[in-house]
């Protein structure tokens, strides 16, 4: 065999190499900075293949990148204990309190997605311990106006309503909370909305007359369970007259259907398995019942487990959302949130390296000015703050399952979710100190810890009136 | 301020609808530009009225060349063009630059997909969907998008299996490209068995990639996916994996994928559960220690009952 060989010398994996290999790396870059290089040669994969094409290329470019970050502090950012960058909680506030402010003209672009920026900028400052309760009326008249009398939201006044706008609308909602912010959402024609966006195979499409992918059937289920709607279809559904009654019809079998070959879910049966599908297809299952029971009834688990571990990226630890691809920090929360779900399907807890992650978020995916990157050389976006913020709360804290379902809320259908406990945090191999911890998140709506219960808990018992 | 159409006869008949923010300090809002908000105006306008006409059609190009992203407007010209009964070959022509332009836009593709559909033939979208992955080789929605083609015009022939190959061989770790040889031979099956020629071709064609670039997990992926769907044990790998993995030459192993796969063959082996520990400390410790805690998970699985264990 040959074609497998040591790294070419330009390589960043063989700068790696040679950097802590040297005798001399303490002289000149001191204690701390051997810590990382230690850490990054344990963890450097020590194969890799002769054959050049673009992939390759482009996974050498971004380590490359990557690297210095890794291995030092550009930034200039103050150091935990674990030498690694703190949590810059301040500017990422400040930039999150940016994001949900005004925009110039130029970014027209975005008008139909405002409600996403509403809840990753409101997610993103609760994460960080703020309280964002000032922001309640705000939140209700921007999405009054957003709210169509079909049902649903669109991206604003006059806009089509649309699922990932709903979805964004009402975890927005969820996370101000308030009787006013529930009682503001039309959930009488959102059931039909929801109903009208069920197809006849299963799954849910996005928009009247769009596109069908996993998206739609996890906001959907998100939305009837924080709602607590009823799962019968309406009356004027139009999968009732493919023999379909309840919104759950066939969809179990739907999202199995997403699970591809390598293990991971898609868009939709045949594409290709992705991070951010994943989470849905996941989270969907475990709004449909307990992970365990749906999560083993409808996927291959340990194919699933698999692809999921394969995320992974080495050295960078932050995970790729497909094979292949280039790691990213919004699978921070894609790829990372899914181990909580998983591990409760399975029993098992550590099947992840969550100290790996932490790394990649503080050291690589922390801005200098503020807010939260895919990787660096990129520009920080309320998306990427927001998603990397929840994976750095998936490295640090345990949440589990609560098979006998005590509690008050989440007793009815689509009650599963009201269930899981948090065990605390997670402290073996650990990258973070207490500065750096971000609140807890929930495993599946990923809203402020109890923000879902309090929700659910105004719906429950109400029917559709 | 009237620009465009506030000063123009033809739109004389409708009174536009202003943009409505719900309350004096709205979240995340934008300060239009005044040809936008106008624009946005009269479609509020005529989507409230049910207009389908050519001129609504110019409205929604108009504000597409402002906002691609905008969902509401294409699903409404998709609505538009059906009413009036458009040339939609012309639509089609008119959709390519603008698609070239916005790789990652949902919406141009699913309204690509609606007009295709409706024009019943899928001729020249081959060689656009080939031009669009030049710039960016494994887009998602350009991949997703080909395989409802496939799928609708039952593509599945030689030709597009020469084209997927084409494309593997011009980056052996496009992934992308591999998932869609797997919805060509496989996928298209349905739940029916593959025929032995087929399993035994895609076997020896995974393999290939295989010696190529050891470390490349697309066709590791692809390889063990042939093999679960044609029911064949995981042990008759074993030969191929040991050219890349021998426990008895722990020092050279050329593909931790390999040494993977070995673990699985091993696990399935009652009486090579040490061989399969082996296998997984390897990786663990030196071939793939990112994912240390994941191999540890599985060492733990050996002890306990065989269903729960199998990967590959
Ligand atoms: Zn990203």
């Amino acid at each position: 065999m040959s074609a497998a060989q040591a790294p070419s010398s330009t390589s960043p994996a063989v700068r790696l190499e040679e950097l802590s290999d040297s005798d001399f790396e303490e002289e000149i870059i001191g204690t701390a900075m051997s810590d990382h290089l230690e850490y990054l040669h344990r963890v450097a994969p020590p194969l890799r293949d002769l054959l050049e094409t673009d992939t390759s290329k482009a996974q050498d470019e971004t380590l490359e990148a990557i690297l210095p970050f890794l291995e030092g502090n550009p930034n200039e950012f103050d150091l935990n204990s674990h030498h690694l960058p703190k949590l810059q909680r301040k500017k990422h506030v400040a930039f999150l309190e940016k994001t949900l402010g005004n925009y110039p003209a130029q970014m027209a672009p975005m008008d139909a997605a405002r409600p996403w920026f509403l809840y990753w900028s409101l997610q993103g400052l609760t994460a960080l311990g703020e309280d964002v309760s000032k922001y309640q009326e705000r939140v209700i008249y921007t999405f009054a106006a957003a709210q169509h009398p079909m049902g649903g939201y669109g991206g604003g006044h006059g806009q089509l309503p649309h699922l990932a706008a709903t979805y964004a609308a009402v975890l927005s909602l969820v996370i101000v909370g308030g009787a006013e912010a529930y009682d503001s959402i039309n959930r009488k024609a959102m059931w039909h909305y929801l109903g009208n966006m069920k197809q006849a195979d299963g799954g849910f499409t996005m928009s009247p007359g769009g596109e069908e992918d996993i998206r739609g059937a996890f906001c959907a289920m998100v939305i009837l369970s924080l709602l607590d709607l009823p799962l019968e279809l309406p009356p004027d559904a139009p999968s009732r007259a493919h023999g379909h009654t309840s919104f759950m019809d066939n969809l179990g079998g739907w999202v199995s259907r997403c699970q591809n070959y390598e293990g991971g879910i898609s868009a939709a049966p045949g594409n290709e398995a992705h991070g951010a599908y994943a989470f849905c297809g996941l989270g969907c299952l475990s709004i449909m019942g307990s992970p365990t029971e749906t999560l083993n009834k409808y996927l291959d688990m340990p194919l699933l487990i698999h692809w999921l571990s394969s995320r992974q990226c080495a050295p960078e630890g932050g995970f790729s959302g497909r094979t292949n691809k280039l790691v990213d920090g919004c699978y921070s929360h894609w790829i990372g949130s899914c181990w909580a779900l998983v591990e409760a399907a399975s029993g098992k807890t550590g099947l992840w390296n969550r100290s790996a992650l932490g790394r990649y978020i503080l050291a690589a995916a922390q801005f200098k000015k503020g807010g939260l990157v895919d990787k660096p050389g990129k520009r920080p976006d309320a998306y990427h703050s927001c998603y990397n913020l929840a994976g750095l709360s998936a490295t640090q804290r345990v949440y589990t399952f609560d098979e006998a379902m005590n509690g008050n809320v989440g007793k009815g259908h689509l009650g599963a979710p009201y269930h899981w406990e948090e065990k605390g945090l997670y402290e073996e191999d650990k990258a973070w100190d207490e500065g750096d911890l971000v609140d807890r998140v929930h495993p599946v709506f990923i809203v402020p810890w109890g923000k879902a219960e309090e929700c659910r808990s105004h719906f429950e018992g109400k029917g559709v009136v | 301020m009237p620009i465009l159409y506030g000063a123009n006869p033809t739109w004389a008949d409708v009174t536009p609808v202003p943009q409505e923010d719900g309350g004096p300090h709205p979240l995340a809002a934008i300060a239009y530009a005044e040809e936008y908000s106008e624009a946005m105006g009269y479609l509020r306008a005529v989507m409230a009225a049910n207009e389908y006409s050519q001129r609504v059609l110019g409205l929604t190009e108009h504000i597409i060349s402002l906002n691609p992203a905008h969902y509401t407007v294409w699903l409404y010209r998709a609505k538009v063009l059906d009413q009036i009964g458009a040339n939609l070959a012309d639509e089609i022509s008119w959709l390519n630059p603008t698609a070239l332009q916005h790789l990652k836009n949902y919406q141009i593709w699913h309204h690509r997909q609606t007009i295709i559909d409706k024009l019943g033939s899928p001729e020249g979208e081959g060689p656009f969907i080939s031009t669009m992955l030049e710039q960016d080789s494994k887009n998602y929605h350009v991949w997703s998008y080909r395989q409802w083609l496939v799928k609708r015009f039952d593509l599945f022939d030689e030709a597009e299996l020469a084209w997927t190959e084409s494309m593997i061989e011009a980056d052996a770790r496009n992934n992308s490209a591999w998932n869609h040889r797997w919805f060509l031979v496989v996928g298209r099956k349905g739940g029916q068995a593959l025929e032995e020629s087929i399993v035994d071709r895609e076997i020896q064609y995974a393999k290939a990639a295989i010696r190529k670039a050891p470390q490349n997990q697309s066709p590791w992926n692809y390889l063990g996916g042939v093999v679960r769907r044609a029911q064949l044990p995981a042990s008759s790998l074993k030969d191929f994996v040991l050219e890349f993995a021998d426990l008895d030459e722990p020092d050279k192993v050329f593909s931790s994928h390999a040494l993977d796969l070995l673990a699985d063959i091993y696990t399935q082996d009652e009486d090579k559960k040490d061989e399969a520990r082996k296998a997984l400390d390897l990786l663990a410790v030196k071939y793939d220690p990112i994912r240390a805690h994941y191999w540890n998970y599985r060492k733990g699985l050996l002890d306990s009952s065989p269903a729960a264990q199998q990967i590959a």
